[in-house]
């Protein structure tokens, strides 16, 4: 469970989130729509622990982030729009390396690991060098080491970036049966059409706030209109 | 699931940056023998040459009865204070850039890692980061002060014990330096800061360093007392409660064989090292992540109370107006409009980098203040051995600088162009004409600052006009040599994969061009000196122009060759 109170997250002079306050349920895929510099990757770096807020609060599964960040992360699978990986480790090493950091059990670990190995192909890649791998493979890499330690929270920023359309549907589907499982999944994206297909609520940002929030249907109820595009674009233009 | 036994967060972090590093050194060797071998024969040859220089320069110092030893034991505590300021500097820069502006850092806070262990392993890292060339550096010289006194063999042992607890000290400050840094200055504060300091510094240093008369009634009759003057300068480095006090102490003091001296100030360091060692390892974890979150949460660089420095600035009036350096540029008539953007581009990401910016102003400074310093030190070169000798080792001080900017500066730029290869590769200009305006422009920015040194030194020694015409000419031609390879070998071992262009430079063209223009210095150097008409007993007219001739030759191939090379490589690279 994700609960955001009263957020704001200041930068000098710009006010990057502006008092937001959102709880997203276990169990709940979340997906958080905005046009660029929304504040929908400085809500996530603060939910990830990368920044305090200027003021207000972020619990993850109840421990504040702020105040119990350990037990805060040891519970999330976060994934930055450009993840840092070691580039002359291998898969299976940088694997072996974020489950030991997640205190995982070394059977547990394999058997995690291999699951979503095998859902990803990354099989051929395990041996390889990450240095030379494709930006879309290193994208599944960082994906599978983020989820192989069983989090209760997903929070991933423009995960679909670099994914080629089949392992952006495995990812979908993975999403799916996490949130499915009792997982919160929370994902930032400019693609609307993962939002209409994923996800069980919707939020859009814009200049810091949240403009709307509400499931597909009530968004399309609350704006009188049948596409999640055209609400989209009145929420996020007409305040520019 | 996760109740496996938790493996310390230093063994996982030391296990998969030890692996990292080793591969990264393997793959350097199998890509290039040629490099590894050029790069291990430079290791091992700075040791063993500096090694026999130092100890060279100690026997004769020490040779001196009664002055040697003090002058020599004055030079370690010299040394050690040097050294820790040195360490102290770099500490400060690399654990910045290591807590604040790193990847990896970034990635572990994500991670049920606690800040402490975060920041524990930063400081380590940046403690090696920060002190390993050091230590090289100053390992022969302590070697060197060994064999003079003859010291045993636990010497050997004892001192980089003393070094190693040493170094601790200059790396925890540096990292409190950098959280204070990061937390309470912004960037426009710290370079109004930065100003400031070099400011206070000069005025300081030229009050601190005047030059003092020494009459050769003086020296004839009252060395000591010279002496004594000349070491009262260096009075600071025997503060004892300098860390540098504490080692200078215990080595020199086992080197005499007063073993409970030695025990006591390696007591009282390894006391302070573990005082703070243990604060900074238990202790800063939380300042670091709120020094963190503040540096991520600045916005646009000023902070409140700088506000009325600030002009309204000229970007956020008028964003496509031309500002000083177009309109500057608008006055080069003859060069084409695409070529003047070039340009101003280069200027405006050199001057807005400050790694660029300040390691030019460090290297020049340094030979600058040499420079002006000749003044003084010209009174004392009566015979004109001296004054030749002076005036050619400047020549090659100012090439051998220059060399180490273009190679660290103008080498990187052409893989850097490649990078962006989308707008200026695809641009009518090309890459062709990009690398010749980088070429010229360098080239032409380089002569002048050269050839205006060269110049000052030659009047600071007060040489005749002819001969400064020459040195400045000379100077000149190298200018154009050194910044022709290093374009053409930037163009012919390009790396477009790298950001970084320092670590672009320590690939194997980056060495090859740093060689090759240290060998070329040295070998017109030494043609120069032998075929001058004054110098060294002399040459004949006609000795004189061939060596002119053969200098003129050998600088223009070395520099036209390399150029060629690398424009035919532009003209069919595939990025």
């Amino acid at each position: 469970m994700i609960e955001i109170e009263q957020l704001t997250k200041q930068f000098g002079d710009l006010r990057a989130v502006d008092d937001i306050s959102l709880t997203v349920p276990a169990g709940e895929f979340f997906v958080i729509l905005g046009p660029n510099a929304a504040g929908k990757t400085t809500t996530i770096k603060v939910m990830a622990g990368l920044m305090k807020p200027t003021s207000g609060s972020v619990r993850i599964c109840g421990f504040d982030i702020g105040a119990n960040p350990i037990e805060a992360r040891r519970r999330t699978a976060y994934v930055p729009d450009f993840p840092f990986l070691y580039d002359k480790l291998t898969p299976a090493e940088f694997f072996r390396f974020t489950g030991k950091l997640f205190g995982m059990e070394e059977t547990t670990m394999e058997a995690e690991a291999e699951r979503l190995v095998r859902r990803f192909n990354l099989g051929e890649f395990l041996a390889k060098p990450i240095e030379g791998l494709s930006h879309g493979t290193r994208q599944r890499v960082a994906i599978v080491s983020a989820l192989m330690h069983s989090p209760e929270v997903v929070v991933f920023d423009e995960p679909m970036v670099g994914l080629d359309p089949h392992h952006a549907r495995v990812l979908k589907d993975i999403l799916r049966e996490q949130a499915d499982a009792g997982v919160t999944v929370f994902v930032s994206t400019h693609q609307l059409s993962v939002a209409e297909e994923m996800a069980d609520r919707i939020g859009i940002m814009h200049q810091g706030r949240l403009a709307a929030v509400g499931s597909h249907g009530e968004l399309l109820a609350a704006n009188q209109d049948n596409r999640l595009e055209s609400i989209f674009l009145t929420l996020t233009t007409d305040k520019a | 699931m996760n109740g496996a036994q938790p493996i310390p967060h230093w063994r996982l972090l030391a296990g998969v940056n030890g692996t990292q590093n080793w591969r990264r050194l393997k793959s350097a060797v199998s890509r290039s023998r040629l490099h590894a071998f050029l790069m291990g024969l430079f290791v091992v040859g700075y040791a063993w040459l500096a090694y026999v220089l130092f100890h060279k320069g100690l026997q004769f110092t020490s040779s001196f009865p009664g002055l040697g030893p003090v002058l020599i034991e004055r030079m370690m505590f010299l040394l050690f204070a040097f050294l820790f300021l040195l360490l102290l500097l770099s500490n400060v820069i690399i654990n910045f850039t290591n807590l604040f502006r790193n990847r990896e850092t970034q990635f572990l806070l994500t991670l049920p890692v606690p800040h402490q262990a975060i920041y524990r392993w930063k400081v380590f890292e940046s403690g090696i980061l920060a002190s390993w060339a050091f230590l090289f550096l100053i390992a022969p010289l302590v070697a060197a002060y060994g064999a003079t006194y003859n010291a045993p063999w636990h010497f050997y042992f004892v001192t980089p014990l003393f070094v190693a607890l040493f170094v601790v000290l200059p790396g925890i400050l540096g990292s409190w330096a950098a959280l204070g840094l990061a937390r309470w200055v912004d960037r426009f504060a710290f370079r109004v800061a930065v100003v400031l300091a070099v400011i206070v510094l000069i005025v300081a240093a030229s009050s601190w360093l005047q030059p003092e008369t020494v009459t050769d009634e003086m020296l004839e009759t009252r060395v000591l007392d010279v002496v004594d003057r000349l070491l009262a300068r260096t009075r600071f480095s025997l503060f004892p409660f300098l860390p540098s006090y504490w080692v200078s102490s215990g080595i020199t003091q086992w080197v005499e064989g007063a073993l409970m001296g030695t025990l006591f100030f390696g007591l009282v360091l390894l006391s302070h090292t573990l005082f703070f060692g243990y604060l900074a390892l238990t202790r800063l974890g939380g300042l670091f992540y709120g020094a963190l979150s503040v540096v991520s949460s600045r916005g646009g660089g000023e902070a409140i109370g700088w506000k009325f420095w600030k002009h309204k600035s000229a970007l956020a009036q008028a964003p496509f107006a031309p500002k000083l350096l177009d309109r500057l540029a608008g006055l080069l008539w003859w060069g084409r409009a695409d070529t003047r953007a070039l340009i101003v581009k280069d200027i405006r990401t050199f001057l807005r980098d400050a790694t660029q910016w300040g390691q030019s102003l460090i290297l020049l400074g340094l030979l600058i203040a040499y420079i002006v310093n000749l003044r003084h030190f010209s009174h004392q070169l009566t015979s004109d051995f001296w004054i030749d000798l002076t005036s050619y080792l400047n020549l090659g001080a100012c090439a051998l600088n220059l060399a180490t900017l273009t190679t660290r500066f103008v080498f990187p730029q052409i893989s850097l162009e490649g990078k962006r290869i989308w707008i200026i590769g695809m641009a009518p200009l090309g890459m062709r004409r990009t690398l010749m305006s980088k070429f010229l422009f360098s080239t032409a920015v380089s002569m002048g600052v050269t050839m205006a040194l060269v110049g000052a030194s030659c009047a600071m020694l007060t040489i005749p006009p002819g001969r400064v015409l020459y040195f400045t000419l000379t100077v000149g031609v190298m200018a154009f040599t050194l910044n022709a390879l290093s374009v053409g070998l930037g163009a012919v071992y390009p790396n477009f994969r790298e950001d970084n262009p320092s670590k672009i430079v320590s690939g194997f063209g980056g060495t090859l061009c740093l060689v090759l223009s240290f060998l070329y210095i040295v070998g017109m150097l030494i043609l120069m000196a032998a075929t001058s008409r004054w110098a060294f007993g002399g040459s004949s007219s006609s000795v004189f122009w061939l060596g002119w001739a053969l200098f003129l030759g050998g600088s223009f191939l070395l520099g036209w060759l390399p150029l060629r090379a690398g424009i035919r490589k532009m003209a069919s690279v595939e990025i």
